[in-house]
């Protein structure tokens, strides 16, 4: 089944310097039980992704153009009264922000029970409580953190509650956007166990917006790379994470600092982003691209699609060589 | 000179339980110093009092009982600090959101600082100096990013700016808590360097507060693995990941995600509990897969096993 479907997908925020192209003509599919992961450089679009999936897009953004199936509804067009009774029941999503997502008066038990009683009215005190502990055993948290302000927490503490918020009411469908950032190696493994277990066994669908290749490699099975706005490159995570096809693919892996190696030096790839206030002729990682050939200043690469695997580069046989 | 020393550092949080006064030892009883231009990196899982470490040497929040020195000079006692000192002791926190007012653009919010400090004769001179700055950590072309928001920004540049805010105050000492935890590799591989070579120019010391040991044992010249408010193993950054002593700090790192390897896991029981009572052995004792008898009944102390590397634990001493 499937459960979002993103159709050549435009956003943009308007500053008065200009209008920053944040997500452009993105397209791709998730069905029941992917985990996709979205990797990218910083600023290149993902969380203003997700927040458009959400429909939370702050006040100076706009759909440029694009559609978005959530459940087979397109969420531009149905009204806003549906999507508020959804939104955090059916699907929901930990924010890149969480540190500063919650109220800093009310104790984090009472956040996550309002939580509930907004969409669950019908559950009984205890049945509510229940929920709650389950929720923070999932995360690997004491239950005094239910008595704790926010303040009182550490940052991967604050993390794990957010996480727990946002699966309280058993989503169907959670964006995760860098939400174990905070957390040890240790503590982010117990809770990639859970959420698995929930994709297999609840039928959870999930995207995690993350930095860590490590991440990816642990529970998603597909892999969006996106940059500069523009998907580069998409597939199974086997294809994407081992035998990239995109020039930028190939070279943030290679960035990425095998463990193995000490002593090497961990390289960034040369140059950054391009402006994203002007708009580009041609591919937009052409500038920094090891393969560029003339053509890609020129011309914008068209994406190739074969079996649900998708990419965006003029010089294929050139790049996996 | 010891740009920083702590002595026997100590921050309880209580905590209010059935009438009765619990305490969260955050940290508890902890000793090192960092030498001029030398970075220390902090090892430990979520929880373990890492930040309210960097909070304490920072002087951001009291201590409950212990000392800290900052070339030489007590700092500890309370939390005023003359200006100058202030300006040399820096924190990037944790969380990029909070060093920024949002009232302000992330513009004004670096600028400030330096004209309070008078670092830099004019305000074009500062201005040059952050645009210097932000080209060098990607954020390109600075006037770009000068005049927003930080509301208006995506994770990874906040947090990049957040990073910038304190180099740009030319500090001696800098804790980074967490400072990269939102850059993917590649934007992260040029923010380290240029923070690296800006410590060893400067001769800036550091406290680099990670949970990534990859990253943390790259960047540190020592390591210091915490576990629930203690140390429980100081040693060279390479010698932690070759030799690695503490079961915790094995575990740890039998855990760190390699890509193209699978390593065996070190199974771990249980997770951390909370630690309210003072605690009679070893505080890893319950989840470490090699206690022995002792561990239950006595604390061990840390102990040098080898030049330079400091264990607390039973079984290996
Ligand atoms: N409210 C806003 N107004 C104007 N520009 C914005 C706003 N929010 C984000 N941007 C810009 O849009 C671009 C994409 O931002 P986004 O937050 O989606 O990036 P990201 O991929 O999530 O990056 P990161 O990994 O750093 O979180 C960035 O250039 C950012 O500066
Ligand atoms: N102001 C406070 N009041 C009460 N408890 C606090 C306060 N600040 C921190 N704590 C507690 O102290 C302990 C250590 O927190 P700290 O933030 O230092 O952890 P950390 O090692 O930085 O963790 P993380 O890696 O998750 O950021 C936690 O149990 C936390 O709940
Ligand atoms: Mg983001
Ligand atoms: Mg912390």
């Amino acid at each position: 089944m499937k459960i979002l479907k993103v159709d050549k997908l435009s956003i943009r925020y308007k500053l008065k310097e200009g209008e920053v192209q944040a997500v452009e003509n993105v397209s791709f599919e998730v069905n029941e039980r992917d985990v996709v992961g979205i990797v990218g450089e910083s600023g290149s679009g993902k969380s203003t992704l997700a927040y458009g999936i959400m429909k939370l897009l702050p006040s100076n953004a706009y759909f440029k153009n694009g559609r978005i199936y959530l459940f087979g509804k397109d969420i531009l067009k149905i009204p806003l009264e549906e999507i508020r009774k959804n939104r955090w029941k059916k699907y929901s999503m930990v924010f890149q922000k969480s540190m500063n997502a919650l109220s800093p008066v009310h104790r984090i038990g009472d956040q996550i029970k309002e939580a509930l009683t907004i969409h669950q009215p019908y559950l009984s005190q205890d049945e509510m409580k229940k929920r709650m502990e389950r929720a923070m055993r999932m995360v690997n948290l004491p239950l005094r953190v239910l008595k704790a302000y926010p303040h009182e927490l550490s940052g991967g503490m604050m993390q794990r509650t957010m996480i727990a918020l946002s699966l309280i009411n058993d989503p169907k469908f959670v964006i995760f956007d860098e939400a174990t950032t905070a957390l040890d190696v240790v503590t982010q493994g117990q809770i990639l166990d859970e959420v698995k277990k929930l994709v297999e066994n609840l039928g959870l669908t999930a995207i995690f917006i993350t930095h860590d290749i490590g991440v990816i490699a642990e529970i998603c099975n597909k892999v969006a790379v996106m940059y500069a706005g523009k998907l580069m490159e998409f597939g199974s995570l086997k294809e994407v994470i081992y035998h990239p096809l995109h020039p930028y693919t190939k070279a943030l892996l290679k960035s990425h600092p095998d463990f193995l190696k000490p002593g090497e030096e961990i390289k960034g790839i040369r140059g950054a982003l391009p402006d994203p206030l002007k708009s580009f002729r041609g591919c937009v990682f052409a500038p920094r691209c090891e393969f560029a050939s003339e053509m890609c200043f020129e011309r914008e690469p068209e994406e190739i699609s074969v079996e649900g695997r998708k990419v965006s580069c003029f010089n294929l046989s050139e790049v996996s060589k | 000179m010891k740009t920083i020393e702590v002595k026997n550092l100590k921050k309880y949080f209580p905590l209010r339980k059935l009438g009765k006064r619990y305490y969260i030892r955050a940290v508890d009883d902890v000793s090192f110093s960092i030498e001029e231009g030398e970075i220390v990196g902090i090892l430990g899982e979520s929880g373990c009092g890492k930040s309210t470490l960097g909070f304490l040497i920072s002087r951001l929040e009291r201590e409950t009982e212990g000392d800290v020195f900052f070339r030489n000079q007590k700092i500890s006692g309370t939390l005023r600090l003359p200006k100058d000192t202030r300006r040399r002791i820096q924190l990037i926190l944790q969380n990029p959101y909070d060093s920024f007012d949002p009232r302000f653009t992330v513009g004004e919010s670096l600028l400030i600082p330096l004209r309070i400090h008078k670092i830099g004769s004019h305000d074009l001179e500062r201005k040059r100096k952050i645009y210097e700055y932000m080209e060098m950590a990607g954020l390109s072309p600075a006037t770009n990013y000068y005049e927003r928001y930080p509301h208006e920004l995506s994770g990874g540049q906040v947090q990049r700016l957040s990073i910038l805010r304190a180099m740009l105050l030319k500090p001696d000492f800098l804790v980074a808590d967490e400072c990269v935890s939102m850059l993917d590799v590649s934007v992260r591989a040029d923010v380290i360097n240029f923070l690296l070579n800006f410590a060893s120019l400067s001769k800036t010391s550091m406290m680099f507060i990670t949970h990534d040991i990859s990253l943390g044992s790259f960047v540190s010249n020592r390591i210091i693995v915490m576990y629930l408010g203690k140390v429980v193993e100081i040693a060279k950054a390479k010698e932690i990941v070759k030799n690695p002593l503490h079961p915790y700090t094995r575990i740890l790192l039998s855990y760190s995600p390699v890509l193209f390897e699978k390593r065996k896991k070190i199974p771990i029981k249980g997770y951390v509990q909370p630690l309210l009572e003072k605690p009679k052995g070893c505080r890893f004792f319950q989840r470490c897969p090699f206690s022995q008898k002792e561990c239950s009944e006595i604390d061990p102390k840390l102990v040098e096993i080898e030049k330079g590397h400091l264990v607390a634990c039973h079984v290996v001493s």
